[in-house]
C-alpha cells in the first residue's frame, strides 16, 4: 500500500512538473510581454515592471525561480490585479467551488445511484422508462442549458430561488442540480445496467434460495457488488465537476476559482492563469488519487498496484 | 418423453439421404457486418439518429450557401422579431388591408404579407410615454398601441380592442432573428459547421494518432507499453478544457485553440480502448497462425488485430464525437470559443440568455440543436454497441 501511494505520487509531480513546464513556455511563447497590451507605458515605467516581476532575466533563471516559488507554494502575484497574489485569489475562490462541487457529487451518489436501482429492479416496468428517459435528457443536454431553463422556470418565473448569489441554501440548489445533472443520469444508467448484471449471477440466486428476505439479498449481495463500476467512476465524476463548474458559475454568478479563471484568460492575466491551471491539475489529480484508494479499500479483489 | 405420442405413420416421411443433404445450409448466410447492419437497421432510434446526422452534415454544408442571408448580416429594424407570431388585420375605409404582428416585447409593430414573409417595420406616431401608448396610423385609421397595462392591447379609434387572427410562421425568417437582427437559422447552420468540425477533426486523429498509438503500445508491450502508457496517463489527468485554456493564451482564436487542443490530445481515450483491445486480441491462436506462417508486425496489425478490434473502437468514437462537440460548445459558451461575430451553438445559447427575460423562445433552437445532435450519437453509439456485441444488449 505506501509503495502504491508513493508510486502514484511521484507519477503526479512528474505530470505536475510536465504541466508547469509547459506552462511557463506557452506564456512566454506570447509575442509582447504581460504590460505590452493596453495603454503604452514609458519605456521607464516597462522597463521598471519587468524589472520587479523579474522579466527582464534570461528565460531560464526565470523558469528556475518559478519552480523555486511553486516549490514554496508561491504562485506569485497577479499581473492585473496589484496587490492580489494568485493564493489570494485561488484562497477566496476555493470554498465556493469545493462546497457547490461537493454538494453535487452528493447529488449524483444520492440521486443517481437510487434512480438506478429503482429502474434495474422495475426492469422494462414505468419506473424503468421513467428513469431511462431522464437518465438519456439528461446525457444529452448541456449543463448550460439546463442551467438557464432552470433558471428561468424557478428564478424568474416562479420566484422560488434566487437568480444568483449564495447568500442563503436556496442559493444552491439550482447550480447543484444544473452542475450534477450529466452525471446523475450517467451513474443513474451505470448503475442500473451494472445491477442488471448482478442480479443475474448465480450467487444472487443462491442468497435467495438460502432464504434470505429480499432486502438483505438486495443490500448485502446485490448492491455491495453491483456499485463498484460507480465508484470507479467517481474520480473522473469529481474532476469533471470541479472543471465543469466554469460554465455553472459564470450562468449563475458565483464567485468560484473557475470564474477567476475565465476573468483572468479575458484579462490575460498571465500568472493567474498559470497559477489557476496548475492549481487545479494538483487538485484534480489529489481527488483522483483520494478516490482509487477508497476504490482500493471499498473492493479488495483489486490488487495493488495493477490497472483494474 | 411420454410413450402415448401417437402420431399416425402416415404423418412421417423419409429424409431424402443422399449424400450431403444435411449439411445443406437452407437460411441465407450472413457476414458478421451483413449482420451487423441488420440488427443496427432493426434499432429505429439509431437509424433515425443516422438519418438525423446525415441530415445535419448536408444542411451545414448547402444550408448556408442556399440562404439569402448571411450569418454577419445584420439588420437592426428587424430585431428580436419571433419565430411564430399571432397577426393583426386592419382595413382603411379605401378597402386598403394591412396585416401585421406586434412584439409583445419591444413594442414594434411588423408588416407582412399573406404568406407570412415580414415586409418591414411600421413606423407610429410619436411614443406617448406618460400614457404608455403610441399611435399607428393604416391609411385614414388610427390604432394605439397600450402597453400601460401588460400584455400590451391594441385600441381601434372606437375603443374596441383587436382580435388576432390568428397565428402565422414567420416565412422570412423561419427561426426568428436575434438582437442584432441576424437571421437566426443560418446562424444556427453555421454553428452546425462548426461542432462538425470539431467532430470531424476528433474523428481524424482517433483515427490516425488514438488507434496506432494505442496499436503499438498493445502490441510491443513491454517497456514500451509502460512509457507510452505513462504518457497517456499523463496527458489525461488534465481535463481538455485546461489545454484549450492554455492554447488560447497563445494562439488567438479560440476555435483555432479548441481544434489544437482536440487534435494533440483528444486520442488518450481511443489510445488506451485500442491497446486493451489488442493486448487480448494478440494472445488468440491465429495471431501465433499468421505470424509461424512469417507474417510481419505491419500485416498482424493491419490485417488481424484492428479488424478484429474495429466494434469496440467504432463504439468508443461515438462516444468520443459528442464530447469534443460538448467542449467546443461549453467554451463558446463561457466566451472562450468562436470569436464574434461567428456563430456557434454554445455562442447562439450565451446570446439567448442575455435576452432571456424578455425572448425566451431565442433559447430554444440552439438549445434545441445541441440537445437533439447528442441525442443522436448516443442513440447511435447504444445502437451500434448492441448491434456489434449482442451480449452487451441489456
Amino acid at each position: 500500500m505506501p509503495l502504491y501511494v508513493l508510486q502514484r505520487l511521484g507519477l503526479m509531480l512528474v505530470t505536475l512538473f510536465a504541466i508547469v513546464t509547459l506552462t511557463f513556455f506557452l506564456m512566454h511563447a506570447v509575442p509582447g510581454g504581460p504590460f505590452v497590451s493596453e495603454r503604452m507605458l514609458a519605456p521607464e515605467i516597462e522597463a521598471a515592471l519587468n524589472a520587479k516581476f523579474g522579466l527582464s532575466d534570461p528565460i531560464w533563471v526565470q523558469y528556475l525561480n518559478y519552480l523555486r516559488s511553486i516549490m514554496m507554494f508561491d504562485l506569485g502575484p497577479s499581473f492585473k490585479y496589484p496587490g492580489v497574489s494568485v493564493n489570494q485569489m485561488i484562497a477566496d475562490g476555493l470554498p465556493v467551488t469545493l462546497r457547490t462541487g461537493l454538494l453535487a457529487v452528493i447529488c449524483v451518489i444520492a440521486l443517481g445511484v437510487p434512480m438506478g436501482i429503482v429502474a434495474a429492479l422495475n426492469r422494462n416496468k414505468w419506473p424503468d422508462t421513467a428513469v431511462m428517459m431522464v437518465a438519456t435528457m439528461g446525457v444529452a443536454i448541456p449543463s448550460y442549458v439546463i442551467a438557464t431553463v432552470l433558471l428561468y422556470v424557478f428564478a424568474l418565473r416562479l420566484g422560488w430561488v434566487p437568480t444568483f448569489g449564495l447568500d442563503d441554501w436556496r442559493g444552491y440548489i439550482l447550480p447543484v442540480l444544473a452542475l450534477s445533472g450529466f452525471w446523475v443520469s450517467f451513474v443513474a444508467r451505470l448503475s442500473r445496467s451494472s445491477l442488471l448484471e448482478t442480479l443475474d449471477q448465480d450467487y444472487m440466486t443462491t442468497a435467495r434460495a438460502k432464504g434470505l428476505k429480499p432486502g438483505q439479498v438486495l443490500f448485502k449481495h446485490g448492491l455491495r457488488n453491483s456499485l463498484i463500476p460507480v465508484v470507479t467512476v467517481l474520480g473522473p465524476v469529481t474532476a469533471n465537476l470541479l472543471t465543469g463548474s466554469f460554465v455553472i458559475e459564470q450562468i449563475f454568478a458565483l464567485p468560484g476559482i473557475g470564474r477567476h479563471f475565465v476573468l483572468s484568460i479575458t484579462n490575460r492575466d498571465y500568472t493567474a492563469i498559470m497559477g489557476i491551471t496548475i492549481f487545479y491539475a494538483a487538485l484534480l489529480m489529489v481527488m483522483i488519487l483520494i478516490v482509487d484508494l477508497l476504490y482500493l479499500w471499498l473492493d479488495p479483489r483489486i490488487k495493488l498496484g495493477k490497472q483494474a | 418423453m411420454s410413450d402415448d405420442t401417437n402420431i399416425p405413420p402416415v404423418m412421417w416421411e423419409k429424409l431424402d439421404r443422399t449424400a450431403g443433404a444435411a449439411e445443406v445450409i437452407t437460411a441465407p448466410s450472413l457476414t458478421y457486418w451483413q449482420d451487423v447492419r441488420r440488427r443496427l437497421w432493426a434499432n429505429k432510434p439509431a437509424v433515425v439518429s443516422i438519418a438525423f446526422i446525415i441530415l445535419l452534415i448536408l444542411s451545414a454544408i448547402f444550408g448556408p450557401m442556399l440562404s439569402p442571408f448571411s450569418y454577419y448580416e445584420q439588420n437592426l429594424k428587424l430585431a428580436n422579431i419571433p419565430p411564430v407570431f399571432e397577426t393583426y388585420r386592419v382595413t382603411d375605409s379605401t378597402g386598403a388591408e394591412t396585416r401585421f404582428f406586434l412584439n409583445a416585447s419591444n413594442f414594434n409593430l411588423y408588416e407582412v404579407d399573406n404568406s407570412g414573409h415580414i415586409v418591414g417595420i411600421i413606423r407610429g406616431e410619436r411614443k406617448d410615454m406618460l400614457k404608455k401608448s403610441q399611435a399607428f396610423q393604416f391609411g385614414d385609421k388610427i390604432v394605439v398601441l397600450d402597453y400601460s397595462s401588460l400584455p400590451a392591447r391594441l385600441v381601434a379609434p372606437d375603443g374596441a380592442v383587436l382580435q388576432p387572427e390568428g397565428w402565422q410562421w414567420n416565412m422570412t425568417y423561419l427561426f426568428g432573428t436575434d438582437q442584432l437582427g441576424r437571421d437566426v437559422l443560418v446562424r444556427q447552420l453555421y454553428g452546425a459547421r462548426i461542432s462538425l468540425t470539431v467532430a470531424f477533426v476528433a474523428t481524424l486523429v482517433n483515427f490516425f494518432i488514438g488507434i496506432f498509438y494505442g496499436g503499438i503500445a498493445g502490441y510491443i508491450g513491454g517497456k514500451t507499453d509502460a512509457v507510452m502508457m505513462r504518457i497517456v496517463e499523463i496527458i489525461s489527468t488534465i481535463p481538455l478544457t485546461l489545454y484549450v485554456i492554455l492554447l488560447m493564451v497563445v494562439l488567438d482564436s479560440g476555435l483555432i485553440s479548441i481544434v489544437v487542443a482536440i487534435g494533440s490530445v483528444f486520442w488518450v481515450d481511443m489510445a488506451r480502448m485500442v491497446r486493451g483491445q489488442i493486448l487480448m486480441l494478440k494472445q488468440q491462436d491465429y495471431v501465433a497462425a499468421a505470424r509461424t506462417m512469417g507474417a510481419g508486425t505491419g500485416r498482424i496489425l493491419t490485417k488481424h488485430l484492428l479488424p478484429n478490434s474495429i466494434g469496440p473502437i467504432l463504439v468508443t468514437l461515438t462516444m468520443l464525437i459528442p464530447s469534443a462537440i460538448f467542449i467546443e460548445s461549453f467554451m463558446s459558451f463561457i466566451g472562450l470559443g468562436v470569436t464574434p461575430p461567428m456563430a456557434s451553438w454554445g455562442t447562439l445559447t450565451s446570446e439567448a440568455v442575455e435576452t432571456l427575460r424578455a425572448y425566451p423562445h431565442q433559447l430554444f433552437f440552439p438549445a434545441a440543436a445541441i440537445s437533439l445532435t447528442m441525442f443522436a450519437f448516443n442513440f447511435l453509439g447504444d445502437g451500434l454497441r448492441d448491434a456489434l456485441d449482442p451480449r452487451m444488449r441489456k
